[in-house]
């Protein structure tokens, strides 16, 4: 028997690995300020609506990641409630990374819909 | 059913289990400050529905302990801290001078010589901070200035974690350890000073100053030793001046016929120089990892 739910889950996973890091850097870019975590992942969760793509919990790998590779920052400080806040901001790399991965995007998402269509 | 976010950090805690230590203090910080946001949030919004609902609801968006986990753990396989990307291996001669192809050899000879300074800093504001807390213990304000200086040394311990793992190519905390909030500050001094990592990060403090003087008196020693070596020829050479101090002001001359052995000797002693340097950067990153990454 195939295992219908395991298989789309997974499907869904292989398919943020690489598109976390484009929207997370995209929306950075889009944003003038600094943004922590929960701020990013609220702003997603107004975009997906009803839908939910990824866990918010796997986003802060990535911003990692994308912290550690320079193509953004981050800085502590600390918040009036609870613990002290992470702030990411995108660097002129990730900005000029950021130009380059839509093209790539572009290109993906014409081959993909041509494909199914 | 997660009771608390305690329990949840907790659990991730369990699922990360077997993870690199570092990955796993960055995953609970990064989980704490979010679902504390979360929380706070979620109550603003909906005060009607209860503490515990409004926990389960923030999870469910956040991902399960092992969701989380195996994002993380995805992620962290996929980027390996720079400089420990092997170069490759050939022959034992090859590897030998390869040194100086090698980014951990240069970036432990660079943290030979800040460690001299950290070592110094660190000393002097472990013993300071120590001796002060301890001394005004007796008054009820010396206990707010130990929480202080047992804070600080978290705050060293971070950045001491930055510093290793940009120069010795090993994996520390990116994030600060995550602590329980809305403690009181007399309980989260008793936190401090009950928590081993603590006192293994002061005592960090102590053995950074014996081993940073260590590690610069070699590199200074090491460093002068080769370049006089080199120096010799061109000395006696360029300016006709003996290389060797006699007696007073007589000098005498090394032999022309030994100038190659002398620039060969100063060539193989700062490449071996080069070598200890990179064993004792591998040394020293498994010692901080050792003494400044809880388990």
């Amino acid at each position: 028997m195939v295992d219908l739910p395991t298989l789309t889950k997974k499907f869904q996973k292989e398919l943020n690995a690489g598109i976390a890091s484009l929207v997370l850097l995209s929306v950075l870019n889009k944003n003038a300020n600094p943004m922590y975590g929960y701020q990013i992942a609220k702003l997603l969760e107004d975009y997906s609506g009803d839908a939910s793509f990824m866990k918010q919990g796997g986003l802060y790998p990535v911003l990692h990641s994308l912290e550690n590779s320079g193509l953004l920052e981050s800085k502590v400080e600390p918040s009036v409630s609870g613990p002290p806040r992470r702030y990411y901001e995108i660097t002129s790399e990730g900005r000029e990374t950021l130009v380059i991965w839509q093209g790539v995007w572009k290109q993906m998402k014409s081959f993909v819909d041509r494909a199914i269509k | 059913m997660i009771k608390s976010i305690e329990e949840y950090l907790e659990q991730l805690k369990t699922e990360l289990h077997g993870s690199d230590a570092a990955t796993i203090q960055d995953a609970l910080s990064d989980a704490e400050e979010h679902l504390r946001a979360a929380l706070a949030n979620l109550r603003d919004a909906q005060p009607e529905i209860s503490e515990q609902e409004a926990l389960g609801q923030v999870i469910e968006h956040y991902g399960s302990p092992s969701e989380t986990a195996s994002a993380y753990a995805e992620v962290e396989r996929r980027t390996v801290p720079q400089l420990t990307r092997e170069t490759p291996k050939n022959t034992s001669l090859g590897n030998f001078f390869g040194v100086y192809t090698d980014a951990r050899a240069w970036g432990a000879l660079l943290y030979m010589l800040i460690a001299f300074v950290t070592g110094v800093l660190y000393f002097i504001w472990a013993v300071t901070g120590l001796s002060i807390s301890l001394s005004f213990s007796i008054f009820i304000f010396g206990l707010p200035l130990a929480l202080l200086f047992l804070l600080s040394v978290r705050g060293l311990a971070l950045l001491e974690g930055r510093l290793v793992e940009a120069l010795l190519g090993v994996r520390m905390p990116r994030r600060p350890l995550f602590t329980q909030q809305n403690l009181k500050w007399f309980d989260r001094l008793k936190e401090l000073a009950m928590d081993k990592h603590t006192w293994f990060s002061i005592l960090y403090m102590f053995i950074q100053f014996v081993l940073g003087t260590i590690y610069f008196v070699l590199f200074v020693t090491v460093l002068s030793f080769s370049l006089s070596l080199f120096a010799i020829p061109f000395i006696q050479e360029v300016f006709d001046q003996g290389a060797i101090l006699v007696s007073g002001d007589t000098y005498s001359y090394v032999p022309t016929f030994f100038y190659p052995l002398l620039i060969l000797g100063g060539v193989l002693l700062w490449t071996t120089f080069m070598n200890i340097a990179r064993g004792a950067g591998k040394l020293h990153g498994r010692l901080a990892k050792f003494m400044l990454v809880t388990d």
